[in-house]
């Protein structure tokens, strides 16, 4: 059965378009239109219910080890109040979802990952509990998380009395319009903004009180739709799509993210370092398309007339007036930033422009970053 | 007569309009294009182009999503709505006046239009 959030009556009081994503019943798009609410997060501030995500508390005396023994990331020098954006392979490297760690108290973690592998974290974390004292607690349920996002929002939320503050990528306790919440300045967008963390029975009135008090921000409900295009613009990925079991980190382009002398064992810690090293079987490339075409999911890619990948994740981009795509290749050096391949549209290849990550650089960095 | 009293609909969103000369106008319901949402893409075929009733004969874009355009006759194509190729976000207005995709020669059986429905039926359906 497909599953509501808290704020599911909103959405439908508000006109939104409502889908099936990730057996969650969510709002692609409110009453105008993707481009004005893409638009409406880069140039204000923009709402989203994304109270389907994951919440999952982790706690124990070998809550550290533990951690440490599941994702690449050194999860010891992650200090009190602050995340960091982490994978969680299986034994062959591949990815099982992306996710947030971040770190509560001493022996206290949070992890926020993805609801369509919700599940899948759960069982792979208590299959690789291995005897340690660790307690794994899913509260997905009882959490509303409402996404604000813009240049903007900053100055909404100090308006609505939380501590703004706050570095980038660090989650602390405050209050919203008297609520309290785990503020964390993090996103989805590659704008500044907030992940707010409150009890199921806060969300509405928080919901309401937020699109009230943005008003003279301009702020809008954001839906699904202006999300994907906001993150493909960011080129941050998206489970399914860009980022799965067959994939590991470096072939995702997430080599940044990988610390090169963590001592600690992990699953698939071989794979990933002799990734590291020297490079995977296949790369993630960022496209810009040269016509007007657009690139999407799983259209093939072509280069010198030979197959060489797939698109993962396609869209026009409201920000660049262009077309832009992210694609799986063949791991060659002749395939690189200002190369040209095709990209097979309805049995014509159209040409394509390798261009960096991301396509749409953050204007206003906050202190953290 | 309202243009939806004179147009027939299609199962895949497209209508078909008589215009009483032997020819006939095809375009997409507002119901499609609501569905689609933002348009930013329109491909259409050249004109000479002939297709068999349900076969693709183009392509529309939402940011969303890409669909496939159909034939919901058999016909010929003789003119093709290229004002509308270079700005698609028009379709968001209109359907018909300004945002029709192509005209056509039939040249198939009336009774290719057999199952094509009233515009009153086809709302009915989809919703």
């Amino acid at each position: 059965m497909t599953k509501e959030t808290y704020l599911h009556d909103k959405h439908v009081a508000l006109g939104a378009k409502m889908v099936d994503f990730a057996g969650w019943h969510m709002p692609v798009q409110y009453k105008t239109s993707i481009i004005e609410e893409h638009n409406t997060v880069r140039n204000a501030v923009g709402l989203f219910d994304v109270s389907h995500m994951g919440e999952v508390f982790v706690s124990g005396k070998d809550a550290l080890k533990f951690l440490n023994s599941v994702v690449p990331q050194d999860i010891s020098k992650l200090t009190y109040e602050k995340a960091v954006y982490c994978q969680l392979p299986n034994k062959n490297g591949g990815l099982i979802d992306d996710l947030i760690i971040y770190k509560l108290g001493i022996t206290e973690y949070l992890i926020i990952c993805n609801a369509s592998r919700l599940d899948e974290d759960l069982n792979w974390l208590v299959r690789n509990k291995r005897g340690l004292d660790v307690k794994i607690d899913n509260q997905s349920h009882n959490f509303s998380l409402l996404a604000v996002q813009g240049p903007k929002a900053a100055e909404l939320m100090r308006k609505m009395g939380l501590n703004t503050n706050q570095e980038s990528f660090t989650i602390k306790t405050g209050e919203v319009a008297g609520v309290k919440v785990l503020a964390s300045r993090t996103g989805y967008t590659g704008e500044d903004g907030y992940e707010i963390l409150v009890e199921n029975e806060f969300s509405e009135y928080l919901w309401d009180k937020i699109l009230e008090d943005g008003a003279e921000f301009g702020i809008k409900p954001i839906g699904l739709g202006a999300r994907d295009t906001l993150r493909l613009e960011a080129a941050l990925h998206l489970y399914g799509n860009d980022l799965d079991e067959t994939t590991t980190p470096i072939e995702a382009g997430l080599s940044w993210s990988i610390p090169k002398d963590k001592k600690e064992d992990y699953n698939g810690k071989n794979v990933i370092m002799e990734q590291l090293a020297n490079g995977g079987t296949k790369k993630l490339i960022a496209l810009k398309m040269l016509d007007k075409s657009i690139a999407r999911h799983e259209y093939e890619v072509y280069f010198n007339g030979e197959k060489v990948g797939h698109i993962t994740s396609g869209a026009p981009s409201p920000t660049l007036g262009a077309n832009i795509a992210l694609a799986y290749v063949k791991n060659l050096k002749e395939i690189c930033t200002d190369s040209i391949v095709q990209v097979m549209i309805r049995e014509k290849l159209h040409d394509a422009l390798v261009v960096k990550k991301p396509f749409v650089t953050k204007r206003n960095k906050v202190k953290g970053e | 007569m309202g243009i939806t009293e004179k147009i027939l609909c299609s199962s895949t969103h497209e209508y078909l309009l008589d215009n009483e000369d032997g020819t006939f106008t095809i375009g997409l319901t507002d119901y499609a294009v609501e569905q689609l949402g933002d348009i930013v893409f329109l491909e259409l075929p050249e004109t000479g182009t002939e297709f068999k009733k349900g076969e693709s004969f183009g392509a529309i874009e939402s940011v969303k999503a890409a669909s496939e355009i159909y034939m919901p006759i058999s016909g010929k194509v003789i003119e093709v709505n290229e004002t509308l190729v270079e700005t698609p976000e028009e379709l968001n207005q209109d359907v018909y006046e300004n945002g029709w995709l192509i005209k056509v020669e039939a040249t198939g059986d009336s009774a290719e239009m057999n199952d094509l429905m009233e515009y009153e039926d086809y709302k009915e359906s989809v919703h």
